[in-house]
């Protein structure tokens, strides 16, 4: 055979495979879309770490090429935006700390998931979305309900949980037996027994976040729903600066004094490397934490850790964020982008999340594992009193979150001034804000 | 005067006339075109722009079209922020300690350095590090000498002082004394390389002629030696001032400004407003302020002349 | 000088050079830390107890970063535009400087002033109307904008240097050229420029230098694939930690190129330094 006959065969050969492609019509959904590429933007942080796994094997399952910009996650806000507010962005898939998604939503920056789900070429029908732990799915993924951020029927979805969490407390065996300590179920339980463990043990009682800004607002909101406050009441007033605004605050001055050295520099990781590192002996934050505290290379405590539910104050209140990923508006790659999203956060691919260390979303897959992971019937237990809102997400949050309460709090941790009129002039300022926002239009006009 | 800051040698007076291109009047526009084109686009049009912002009320990701005009909102909230005049502040004493103990340290090591010695230029090469290495990267390296768990600043003031533990950067006072201390690190020798550069241009007949009037170290020092370095000394003081308020890099890496605003130095502090709390025309207005404060220090410098007026080298 | 120095005793002379090479110390550690941090792996790091020279050095922290990072892409752009803007500015600035200094012509004294004057503009200035110009604009070429930025932020320093050289070289060199017959171009490029060329290297070194370090319009300016070394390195204070050794084999790795400059042009940075008395 010479050169010619062999590549006229292949002609041939190729011509009848395109036909026979098209008599058959598509093999896989994914076929469409193999070979495109689709950028995907998301924190540095531990689950998204090992989801890299996952996405080498969606690549591999599917063709699709999708590239990873990991970024610190309170830098990824800047970036998303820069690229979402461009004619065509880099980014087909972006991740959101719940807390964005208003603000997303309110610019029309993200693209509503309904214009997928009435595709369908592209749903899965076995996705079933009812799975998904409602909690996460209505706070990360649902914007428009009531206030704007919590579940109601003017919702829309446009985004769904992906690395999504509540809080737990988690905490070191050995040390409480060593103080002598039953794992607090209660705040006043707590607070007892912080300078108790820090006296017998010599080793810092709780760990928390305490750097300026949005950190040191996280660390003090898990205290705050459960002992009953809020931020706003329902006609926009600030509130925190009641009882139980201040009573947090100052929960959160006796836990800086009891805890690890240096919380006021604490980020999340550091935080968490306080107690993965043995430096502390309890943690009420994330969930995420248990997963991390089984990974050798970021923990020293693995096997000593216990799971309870968070303290319960006046009310059961944990923390109800993460992320959620979704499709910007100005993506060239929308298909391709969800057929990645649906992947990842499918039955399968939520499991294959739990083996590879990461944290799950869905009902059965926490169900499924509730036998292999001592923080499992915890986190079942748990997420009923997931409050979605414990914190407003509103576009003006970003701003009172770092730019009110997050300097307010830190003289809070990092002085001994009284707390109260911190507290009050921070909620002026708050209130002030939502003036300029034009909140209180309505009661105005009401009141007239 | 001024002829030594600029490092000019002192030309060799020559008398006129001499040629111009008057037939081609227009030649030296040509060539200064470009580069007026590229400093107007790049350095005015954005001060200009900044200023024209600072009347909007805009948001990050919303069309400006969609900006609301506020007329001077931002500037009468920027007069009684309160943030703004704490960031000020720790602009003004951050300002002070760097440049009064970088001016004492760099004045006192150039006298006692100034005589020539062996392997001088391998020492002023060693001098000048600090200052190329980039600002993102000292930050990084002190952020971990001063790290609360692993920073060595910690590890030994406990060993030799029994200091304990020490959280550098979560605390106002120590965060600032650490950003103080990294800048000292980082400019004293600036000062250094200057004044020592002055002081080896003065005339030795000067020094010569005071020595045989009996001048012992001190008065050759304080009444000959600094008075005739006066005017670098001037400058580059006025230089660092300009530098404090242009600073951001090293504080963005260190602390991000906190705790609080405890390390929040006026540059810092626009970028936070603008991008952190996507205040973009609100942080204008502080741009705004810091162009005046900057240019009014410019101003100064430019009063002590600009060698770049003078044309020729008479 | 000569007399005064066989005047000293031997032990102001040691004491002398006792002080030096403290400093010298004082100024190398930091760096120091940085370069044997780079070398140590994580277990070493977390100790706590500092090693200054005897532990097993490991390429690790290399290792990942040259493979697993994107250091490769972040390198060519910091490249691409250092030498970028380091031509426009030597090309733009010297024909300014150029004309400023031979040249008498009615705008002089206003460009003169006006380009102390810009030379001051703080970063931050910039980093609002910058992103109003990206986004406004929808400019796409992220390193084209950055060139032109890093440009218009060098150029002022580059002038002020360039012209001080120029007014070195005496006018007869000139006159002689146009009495030749040259017009002001050949001038120019043919006569003047061969004698520039220590002003321009010092130029050019402080040029490249701020277009290497810059980082905060970088990172407003850059996206995903845009991105420069400062801004990589940054990436990698992550959210599980910073991760100190790889972090500091990058920054050995940034400063890789203003050491080599220092070490083979102090001479040249120092005089551009005092030059201007200013940071560049």
């Amino acid at each position: 055979m010479n050169k010619w006959t062999v590549a006229a065969g292949s002609m041939v050969l190729a011509a009848f495979g395109t036909l026979l492609a098209a008599g058959t019509a598509a093999a896989s959904p994914y076929e469409k879309y193999a070979g495109s590429t689709i950028v995907v933007s998301w924190p540095a942080l531990s689950h998204f770490r090992k989801a890299e796994t996952l996405v080498q094997e969606f690549t591999d399952e599917t063709g699709i090429e999708v590239e990873i910009d990991a970024l610190q996650y309170l830098k990824l806000r800047d970036r998303q935006l820069l690229e979402m507010s461009k004619e065509e962005g880099e980014y087909d898939v972006v991740s959101w700390v719940v807390m964005w998604k208003g603000e997303y939503v309110s610019k029309g920056l993200l693209t509503p998931l309904s214009q997928m789900f009435t595709s369908g070429a592209l749903v899965d029908p076995e996705y079933d979305v009812d799975d998904i732990a409602d909690a996460y799915l209505q706070n990360g993924g649902v914007v428009g309900g009531k206030k704007g951020y919590m579940p109601g029927k003017s919702g829309g979805l446009y985004g769904v949980p992906f690395g999504a969490e509540t809080s737990i407390l988690a905490y070191r065996m050995d040390l409480l037996e060593q103080a002598g300590v039953a794992p607090p179920t209660t705040y006043d339980e707590l607070r007892a027994a912080l300078p108790v463990i820090k006296d017998k043990t010599g080793v810092g009682a709780l760990t928390s976040r305490g750097k300026t800004g949005h950190q040191v607002t996280a660390g003090w909101l898990l205290h705050l729903a459960p002992l009953g406050g809020k931020i706003f009441d329902d006609a926009w007033n600030p509130v925190f600066n009641n009882a139980a605004g201040v009573e947090a605050a100052q929960i959160m001055r006796e836990i800086t004094q009891t805890g690890p050295t240096g919380i006021p520099s604490y980020g999340f990781s550091e935080a968490s490397a306080a107690f993965l590192q043995g430096d502390a002996a309890m943690y009420i934050d994330t969930l995420k934490i248990a997963a991390m505290s089984r990974d050798p290379k970021l923990s020293k405590v693995d096997g000593k850790v216990g799971f309870a539910l968070h303290p319960v104050g006046s009310r059961c209140g944990s923390e109800t964020g993460g992320f959620a990923v979704g499709i910007p508006a100005n993506s060239q790659n929308k298909e391709a982008a969800f057929l990645f999203i649906q992947y990842i956060t499918s039955k399968a691919g939520d499991r294959r999340m739990v083996e590879l260390g990461g944290d799950p979303v869905r009902m059965s897959t926490i169900a499924h594992f509730a036998d292999q992971f001592a923080e499992y019937p915890v986190v079942l237990e748990q997420l009923p009193c997931a409050d979605p809102d414990w914190r407003p997400l509103i576009p003006e949050w970003n701003e009172l979150n770092i730019d009110v309460l997050g300097q307010a709090l830190t003289q809070v941790i990092t002085t001994d001034e009284p707390i109260q009129p911190i507290m009050d002039a921070a909620a002026e300022k708050a209130r002030a804000i939502m003036e300029r926002e034009g909140y209180y239009a309505w009661t105005r006009y009401r009141g007239q | 005067m001024a002829e030594t800051a600029t490092g000019r040698i002192p030309g060799h007076p020559r008398p006129r006339p001499r040629p111009r291109f008057d037939s081609r009047a227009l030649t030296p526009y040509w060539f200064i075109l470009p580069a007026v084109a590229v400093m107007a686009a790049g350095l005015v049009y954005p001060v200009l722009d900044a200023l024209y912002l600072s009347f909007f009320n805009w948001k990050i990701a919303t069309p400006f079209s969609k900006a609301e005009h506020v007329g001077l909102a931002n500037y009468v909230r920027m007069l009684a922020d309160p943030d703004v005049r704490e960031s000020l502040w720790v602009t003004i004493r951050f300002g002070f300690w760097t440049i009064t103990i970088e001016m004492v340290l760099g004045v006192a090591l150039a006298l006692m350095l100034e005589k020539p010695i062996r392997g001088a230029s391998v020492f002023r090469t060693i001098f000048i590090l600090p200052l190329m290495v980039s600002p993102v990267v000292v930050g990084l390296i002190w952020r971990y000498l001063f790290d609360a768990r692993v920073g060595w600043i910690n590890y030994y003031l406990g060993l030799w002082f029994g200091i304990e533990p020490q959280v550098w950067l979560g605390v106002p006072d120590l965060a600032f004394f650490a950003i103080v201390l990294t800048d000292i690190w980082q400019w004293t020798p600036f000062i250094f390389i200057i004044v020592i550069a002055g002081l080896q241009a003065l005339p030795s007949e000067v020094l010569e002629a005071s020595r045989i009037d009996g001048a012992n170290w001190w008065q050759q020092t304080f009444l000959v030696k600094l008075p005739m370095i006066r005017s670098i000394l001037i400058i580059a003081l006025l230089m660092r001032l300009i530098d404090v308020f242009r600073a951001l890099e090293v504080m963005y890496i260190m602390t991000g400004g906190g705790p609080g605003r405890a390390t929040e130095l006026l540059s810092l502090h626009i970028y936070n407003r603008a991008f952190d709390a996507q205040l973009l025309g609100y942080a204008s207005a502080i741009a705004v302020l810091l162009i005046v404060i900057v240019f009014g220090l410019s101003a100064a410098i430019l009063a002590h002349g600009n060698p770049m007026n003078e044309k020729t080298d008479v | 000088m000569q007399a005064e120095r066989r005047l000293e005793s031997p032990a102001a002379v040691w004491s002398r050079y006792g002080a030096i090479i403290v400093l010298a110390g004082i100024c190398l550690l930091p760096i120091w830390v940085m370069v044997g941090t780079s070398f140590k792996n994580e277990v070493l790091i977390f100790d706590g107890r500092p090693v200054w020279f005897f532990f097993v050095p490991t390429l690790d922290n290399y290792e990942y970063i040259l493979t697993r990072g994107k250091f490769d892409r972040y390198l060519v752009n910091s490249i691409i535009v250092g030498t970028a803007s380091t031509f426009f500015t030597l090309f733009f600035g010297g024909l300014c400087a150029y004309a400023l200094a031979r040249t008498e012509f009615r705008a002089r004294r206003f460009v003169a002033n006006a380009t102390l004057l810009v030379r001051m503009v703080p970063p931050a200035v910039l980093a609002v109307p910058a992103f109003a110009m990206v986004t406004m604009f929808s400019l796409k070429n992220d390193l084209a904008v950055l060139t032109f930025f890093y440009t218009a932020l060098n150029l002022p320093f580059a002038i002020w240097l360039l012209f001080g050289f120029y007014k070195q070289i005496p006018m007869e060199i000139e006159e002689a050229a146009i009495v030749d017959g040259a017009t002001a171009w050949q001038v120019f490029y043919r006569v003047l420029l061969p004698l520039m060329k220590s002003g321009y290297a010092v130029a050019g070194i402080f040029a490249f230098r701020i277009a290497w370090n810059e980082f905060i319009l970088a990172l407003l300016l850059t996206g995903r694939s845009t991105r420069t070394l400062p801004v990589g390195a940054a990436g990698f204070i992550t959210d599980t930690g910073v991760e100190w050794g790889r972090i500091m084999a990058m920054g050995t790795l940034i400063a890789i190129p203003p050491l080599v400059f220092t070490f083979f042009a102090a001479r040249q940075i120092i005089s551009g330094m005092t030059a201007g008395a200013v940071k560049g």
